[in-house]
């Protein structure tokens, strides 16, 4: 985790709900959510959009004006920390305002450092269009999140006058500096300032008068007071928060490094990283559970506090991070969305799918602090000093036994740093509501120590009696939540790996964000042996008690007691892992922004839990104390629902279970589609740049799984950073790319069928390398050599191929057809410079019958027009690199079915076969032009036509070579994954898409062989499972599902989604009915030729 | 691998049957007895708040405490022990019934936490 910290909407924002649930126009709704929910991520405001200034000049990121006021009735010393403007305190503060000292100088009308970079773009605009800082600033939103703030005093008639008193506070009074408030808060955070910070003395002053007198007697006063000074006032406005209402500290007095110190224990702290789960072999996850388990009985005697929360995606991160690496993006073609809108639409995306991180913290209680420590503690702490040194540095000793056991295979778990304890406590105060965003991104946008808990006093809550939830307001924010806590009720028996996935990872299969805690005790052998023992004696006893009245036990009893037998059995005689039990509760926390909302998803939860696990959630009553347990060092809710496990069930909770994949600075391409949901990145210069491995990616699925669609967009995606790219589609719907605005400049479309002459000429398509692409010296000097006579070979095979593609399948089958054309070949040059023609000539020349036969079958074929493309020299300037984009197309031309025998071929389906193979050449070749390290990229489809020719293994072969010394990320798309595993080049292949393979279990083998997944596990079902359409419904299925390998290993399935940028989807279907619609407004290939 | 947990052991019901030698015509849980057992002295002790006087047979105090253990147990499941019923039943009870003012709880304030980058 490199920081910890949720980037989005600093805290003191209004969390803009709209800002989040509005997507940019012509945004197609994402069809695949099953629960669409783009209003809240984590909860509102969840996270920022970062905008990048990377084409447009400075100026244009221009200050903001400030938000108007309204609605922004909370007076709250934070409330301007972050920007928001002040409710018209000028006017409508009397004397609250006059009684306090002001705790900051009044903010100076000066020029306001802007929070996030602005985009004045045009796709921003109208999603917020008067949003200041995009997504997180809606004055609309804020006026209405604050209003639902409850219980203000004199709330409603502060408002009307705020609303009076906004438009002049806007003009009048920009936003504060940020860098004001972001000091005061860290001198907040000091110890000696803390002791009277200003909304401290502020609310200790109204609770001595709130004990001294009551509301009313206040009120009165108050009145007296306003009316001497100004009589013309008929009633002041209260507007000042009434902060009589009690807050309680939390248990926790101390967090020194990762532990945290109650009066009574002390917990030490520990990071979880995420683990994979999907598409292992079952035998590793095991293995993984068993390490765990192990883990867990090895703190036997403690008691856990296994807590999970959320973070939201920082898609700002994301983007700002591809933006690095996108050295020159696509220059931006007016009218048409530019790369900042581009990875604005992006962020939007990201955010509107609510993709939240998890984070997992094991915390270990595990000493009891004598009375002494705590007394010394509590003396110790009027003098602004915390727990005495002594005490500290006995547990520094005790607690590196728990490194030990934690950070080993399994739980790999590492001591939290405080500022990640402080995220947890401020999260699990503020359960489910939105995470505090980065304060500003002028300074370095991080919390000071001791920030993150001073916010958790804005935090109120409030709870209806037998409420099914609890109510958390966030006042600084305004933004309300309510949360349900569900309990692991009665659990039935589960297999897990093999059919049932981890029983606490099991919850992200739900699009929303939830919070875990489990309380646990770790019972050692001894432990669980006595409580045991002491349940079977108290089973026994009341058998005996059946006995003795004369009636029938109840033959439960009977059973149950043979099944402690069992157990204490395993318990004596078995290792510690096995008799190691874990008695504790475990709670879920749902959240949502209306009660309505949350009640409706605990109970989708509790529905998934008993479907599909036959875990039976429960909701308890007394929420507010359930809630509260998930505050580190807080007390146990209750006593109820308490689950007795042994270790390994409680080790396959795994809360901590992830599938990522992709790198995290790649394009966006879609989302994981497993249990649970991530964004999915996917730099395909990624291999050969970081991990320094060859860039061939290929791709396979049946037809209709997307191979085409998604060629196409990471085309797109790559050409939008300024890659070069080269596309080749036989079939030509990819064409229709050129035509999108945006790359229209800088796109051309290359149609073979109606090209020149000699524009496929065998020898040609092989380039010689050169000199200046090897070291210097002698090494150099022959590792040039040897790559001159490398192409040459090349280029002889190339051409043997060729030719044998040219004549009959009857001719070519002969054996001294191939010992002729060998014999041609070898007398002609194999420079670029040479033609078929030679070859022909040459043939011709033999004092041979059927050498001169072959040389007349071959000028036969080269009368066919499309043959023609093989003869000749080829034109000068074909494929120069200057096109951003070039598409390859070969319309018209019919592929032969390979299943058919060559024989039966009609004659251009014959000549369709060389022409792809060296279709397949030109590509690539265009891509040897430029300089070796600019990135480049060559999407070739339909590659299963180079199987069975020595050339296309070389092909495929140089091409993985090449893909690293060149920069080169070569895609290769085919219908059948044994085509690639008959060439045999598996080892070179860095990226894996696999789609849909239902008709053919044979082939889904082998693609589970190219993915390295195991076979005959069950996994061939899952690739049968992909893009299933829905049956019942009539529409067509609005994505593709494919399950990728990523370079680093990871496997996932990934659902492909590239619907935010906008017209693509348009532009790349394929099927007959959308070409047909688009006839009309997409121009048609013919007219895309350069 | 089949993982189950160990709370079916612990579900087992156990009852009273009686005195040794009479089977009592109702079986009850010996947590009921319980619980039976320290409501009557509890409703006697609010009787004599009354009326200042202990009555020899507390007819009454034994009804009435039949009905509240009769209806705190109709919420009692092994997951969920007489004392979360009974708490929660106080918890929730002790605060108004309003639902439309809302009550306001503590607020669970963290900034008086010490932090400490290090340890030692």
């Amino acid at each position: 985790m490199s920081s910890h910290y949720a980037p989005g909407s600093p805290a003191g924002q209004p969390a803009a709900t709209p800002g989040d649930a509005t997507q940019p126009v012509g945004y197609v709704a994402e069809l695949d959510e099953a629960w669409p929910d783009p209003a809240r991520a984590t909860s509102p405001g969840h996270s920022g959009v970062g905008v990048f200034p990377a084409p447009r000049p400075l100026h244009q990121r221009t200050p903001t004006e400030p938000a108007p006021a309204a609605g922004t009735d909370i007076d709250s010393p934070f409330l301007d920390l972050f920007g928001a403007t002040r409710p018209a305190r000028s006017t409508s503060v009397g004397s609250a305002a006059r009684e306090q000292p002001q705790p900051q100088p009044q903010p100076q009308p000066q020029p306001t450092i802007p929070q996030q970079f602005v985009a004045a773009d045009p796709l921003a605009a109208p999603a917020a269009p008067a949003a200041p800082t995009e997504v997180e600033r809606s004055p609309a939103g804020s006026a209405r999140r604050a209003t639902r703030v409850p219980h203000q005093v004199g709330e409603r008639l502060a408002r009307t006058e705020t609303e009076e008193a906004a438009p002049t506070a806007a003009e009048v009074t920009p936003r504060p500096a940020e860098v004001t408030p972001r000091r005061r808060l860290a001198e907040r955070s000091e110890p000696d300032a803390r002791e009277v910070p200003p909304s401290d003395q502020r609310s200790t002053d109204q609770r001595d008068r709130a004990t001294k007198g009551g509301r009313r007697d206040r009120a009165t006063k108050t009145d007296r007071r306003d009316r001497a000074t100004k009589p013309a006032r008929i009633r002041p406005p209260k507007i000042n928060f009434r902060d009589r209402d009690p807050s309680v500290e939390l248990a926790i007095t101390e967090i020194a490094g990762h532990l945290t110190f109650t009066p009574n224990t002390v917990t030490a702290w520990y990071w979880l990283p995420e683990v994979r789960w999907a598409f292992r072999p079952d035998a590793e996850r095991e293995a993984l559970l068993a390490a765990i388990s192990e883990q867990y009985a090895g703190l036997a005697g403690f008691r856990l506090h296994l807590r999970r929360t959320t973070r939201p995606f920082p898609a700002d991160e994301w983007a700002r991070t591809i933006d690095t690496h996108t050295r020159a993006p696509l220059p931006d073609v007016p009218g048409t969305p530019s790369w900042a809108d581009h990875l604005v639409a992006a962020q939007r995306h990201l955010l509107s799918v609510n993709h939240a991180e998890g984070q997992t913290y094991l915390g270990v209680t595990f000493a009891r602090r004598s009375l002494g420590d705590s007394l010394v503690e509590r003396v110790r702490r009027s003098f602004g000093r915390g727990v005495a040194e002594g005490e500290r540095r006995k547990l520094s000793r005790t607690v590196e036994q728990f490194d030990e056991v934690l950070g080993a295979f399994g739980m790999r778990g590492r001591r939290v740093t405080t500022p990640e304890l402080e995220w947890l406590l401020y999260r699990s105060v503020a359960l489910c509501m939105a995470p505090p965003g980065r304060l500003s991104p002028v300074t370095n946008g991080h919390w000071e120590r001791g920030d993150l808990l001073a916010l958790t006093e804005q935090v109120e809550r409030y709870r209806t009696p037998y409420g099914s939830t609890v109510k958390l307001v966030n006042r600084m924010t305004g933004e309300e939540g309510h949360v349900a806590v569900l309990a692991v009720g009665r659990m039935e028996p589960l297999e897990i790996p093999e059919r049932h996935e981890p029983w606490l990872h099991f919850h992200e299969r739900l699009p929303w964000p939830m919070e875990l805690s489990s309380r646990v005790d770790i019972l050692g052998s001894g432990d669980s042996f006595r409580n045991l023992e002491h349940r079977l004696r108290m089973i026994r006893s009341q058998q005996l008690d059946y006995a003795e009245h004369g009636i029938d036990a109840p033959p439960e009893l009977e059973r149950l007691a043979e099944r402690a037998l069992v157990i204490g059995d395993e318990m004596t005689t078995g290792l510690p892992v096995e008799s190691a039990r874990a008695h504790g509760w475990h709670r879920l926390a749902v959240g949502g922004r209306t009660r309505e909302e949350c009640l409706e998803r605990a109970r989708r939860l509790i529905q998934l839990y008993s479907r599909e696990l036959r875990v039976s959630l429960q909701h308890p009553k007394n929420q507010d104390w359930l809630a509260r347990e998930f505050i580190p060092g807080e007390p146990i809710a209750n006593t109820g629902y308490v689950r007795r496990m042994p270790v390994n069930l409680f080790a396959a909770a795994l809360p901590q279970a992830a599938s990522t994949v992709g790198d995290r600075r790649g394009d966006l391409i879609g989302r994981t589609a497993g249990t649970c949901r991530r964004p999915v990145f996917l730099d395909l210069h990624f291999p050969m740049e970081v991990r320094e491995r060859s860039g061939l990616g290929v791709f396979v699925a049946e037809p209709g799984g997307g191979k085409s669609t998604l060629l196409g967009a990471l085309g797109y995606l790559a050409a939008r950073r300024g890659v070069q790219v080269t596309l080749l589609d036989p079939s030509g719907p990819l064409a229709r790319l050129c035509a999108m605005p945006e790359l229209a400049p800088y796109a051309r479309v290359l149609n073979l069928t109606g090209s020149e002459p000699g524009t496929l000429a065998p020898y040609s398509l092989i380039p010689t390398p050169l000199r200046s692409e090897f070291n210097a010296g002698d090494a150099g000097e022959r590792e040039f050599e040897i790559a001159v006579s490398n192409a040459r070979a090349e280029r002889r095979m190339l051409v043997q191929d060729i030719c044998m593609m040219l004549v009959p399948p009857q001719v070519a089958r002969e054996a001294s057809t191939a010992t002729l054309f060998r014999h041609a070949v070898r007398q002609v040059p194999a420079e670029e410079t040479a033609t078929l023609d030679d070859v022909v000539a040459t043939l011709g020349k033999l004092d041979d019958d059927a050498g001169r036969e072959l040389a007349n079958l071959l000028l036969d074929t080269a009368e066919m027009p499309l043959a023609m493309l093989f003869f000749g020299r080829p034109p000068e300037g074909l494929l120069g690199p200057d096109a951003t984009l070039t598409v390859i197309t070969m319309a018209g031309l019919r592929l032969p079915d390979l299943k058919i025998e060559r024989e039966y071929w009609s004659a251009e389906e014959a000549l369709a076969l060389p022409m792809l193979h060296t279709a397949h050449r030109l590509a690539v070749r265009r891509c040897y032009g430029g300089s070796m390290s600019s990135r480049k990229l060559v999407g070739l489809d339909e590659a299963h036509f180079m199987e069975g020719w020595r050339s296309g293994r070389s092909f495929l072969v140089r091409l993985a070579r090449d893909s690293r010394k060149w920069n080169l990320a070569a895609l290769v798309a085919s219908q059948n994954p044994k085509d690639i595993l008959g060439l045999d080049v598996q080892n070179l292949v860095s990226t894996v898409f696999v789609g849909r393979i239902a008709e053919d279990e044979e082939i889904a083998s082998e693609a589970l062989r190219l993915l390295r997944v195991p076979v005959n596990d069950g996994y061939e079902a899952t690739l049968a499972s992909l893009s299933a359409a829905d049956s019942t419904s009539a529409a067509r299925l609005g994505y593709r599902e494919f399950v990728m390998r990523d370079v680093d290993g990871r496997v996932q399935k990934v659902r492909v989604d590239v619907s935010y940028v906008d017209g693509l989807l348009d532009h790349l279907d394929t099927t007959p009915a959308a070409v047909a619609a688009a006839a009309g407004v997409l121009p048609v290939v013919a007219e895309l030729e350069a | 691998m089949r993982l189950r947990t160990d709370d079916d052991i612990y579900r087992a019901r156990l009852v009273y049957l009686g005195p040794p030698g009479y089977t009592l015509p109702v079986h009850l849980p010996y947590a009921q007895y319980g619980l039976f057992m320290l409501l009557v002295p509890l409703y006697m002790f609010v009787h004599w708040l009354f009326t200042l006087q202990v009555e020899l047979f507390p007819a009454w105090e034994i009804a009435l405490a039949i009905v509240t253990t009769s209806f705190v147990f109709r919420y009692v499941d092994p997951d969920r022990p007489a004392r979360m019923v009974i708490h929660t039943a106080l918890t929730d009870w002790r605060r108004t019934r309003e639902p439309a003012a809302e009550q306001r709880d503590p607020r669970l304030v963290g900034s008086r936490i010490r932090i400490r980058e290090e340890l030692a």
